[in-house]
């Protein structure tokens, strides 16, 4: 019980007072890149959760096998080989069950290898020594996370398009305004967990 | 000994993952209109983009599907090196019914 209970704080964590996207600015480039239209902002947010999740998933056990042959600095080059593997799948999978999606998503479905948020899961647990579980809980809390912003994200964005913004900022000034107020808005929720 | 275990770990998981990516590519494999590999293999293939499209193959698409027919859009192209060679092949290669894909120089 207890154990569960960690798990799911640790989930809500990563997932809202961490928020990669908005603390650390990670994965900024599909954030702004696939925030125009909510739908396909849904489908990069969960093509991210479904490669966040499976990456933390093999990362672990990759990195205590790399840790056994006494190889850590091979840790970097291990994630993102399986990183760019996991997209590729992911690829093919949109590619087959949704062509719209996958026209929508475009450059940016391939660029998730790239994509800090991925890796800065699969390095910060690494560099923070987490078990399983916990790392599980952070890949699961980021990703989540990750879709929650986006989606947000996109609907003001959609908003904002109708909106009465003066012609300097229309487009991604204005977004990349919302999206330092939206920072600071969660900024707020710092104070979610008292260490107690 | 590093060396060597860090040629082997990275070489068997490159190999476990080239080979579930063959496996998952065959599964999930989407059959495209083969024409647009090969209108695509005669393009210049530099993907510069300058046609507009997202890539070579985007622009491949596009004249298969009708949409382009402009080859001159591809400014890398060459007329006998690219053009011609597409133009000779849609002419052999028309459309399910029948009728051919429009494109000119």
């Amino acid at each position: 019980m207890q154990g569960l209970v960690t798990f799911v704080l640790a989930i809500i964590s990563a997932m809202l007072v961490d928020n990669v996207v908005l603390s650390r600015f990670y994965g900024i480039c599909p954030f702004l890149g696939v925030s125009k239209k909510t739908k396909s902002a849904i489908g990069m947010g969960v093509a991210v959760i479904f490669v966040i999740v499976l990456a933390t998933i093999i990362c672990w056990p990759l990195y205590q096998l790399l840790k056994l042959a006494h190889v850590e600095f091979l840790d970097t080059v291990a994630y993102i080989l399986v990183i760019a593997s996991l997209v590729q799948l992911v690829g093919l999978f949109i590619k087959k069950y949704s062509p719209t999606l996958y026209a929508n998503l475009g450059i940016y479905l391939p660029l998730i290898t790239t994509n800090c948020a991925v890796l800065g899961v699969a390095q910060g647990n690494t560099d923070q020594g987490y078990d399983f579980l916990t790392s599980l809980a952070n890949g699961i809390g980021t990703s989540v996370g990750f879709f929650l912003i986006i989606v947000v994200f996109s609907c003001i964005r959609t908003r904002l398009e109708s909106a009465n913004t003066p012609k300097a900022f229309k487009g991604l000034p204005i977004a990349l305004i919302t999206a330092a107020i939206m920072a600071m808005a969660f900024m707020g929720l710092q104070g979610l967990f008292v260490q107690g | 000994m590093e060396i060597l275990w860090s040629i082997i770990i990275l070489l068997v998981l490159g190999a476990l993952l080239g080979l579930g990516l063959a496996i998952a590519a065959k599964v999930l494999h989407v059959k495209e209109d083969e024409r647009i590999e090969e209108v695509a293999k005669r393009l210049p293939n530099y993907n510069c983009g300058s046609c507009g499209y997202a890539g070579c193959k985007g622009l491949a698409e596009a004249i298969i599907a009708g949409k382009e027919d402009n080859l001159r859009k591809c400014k890398p192209g060459k007329e006998d090196a690219n053009f011609k060679p597409i133009l000779e092949y849609l002419e052999n290669h028309p459309n399910e019914d029948g009728s051919k894909v429009k494109a000119h120089i």
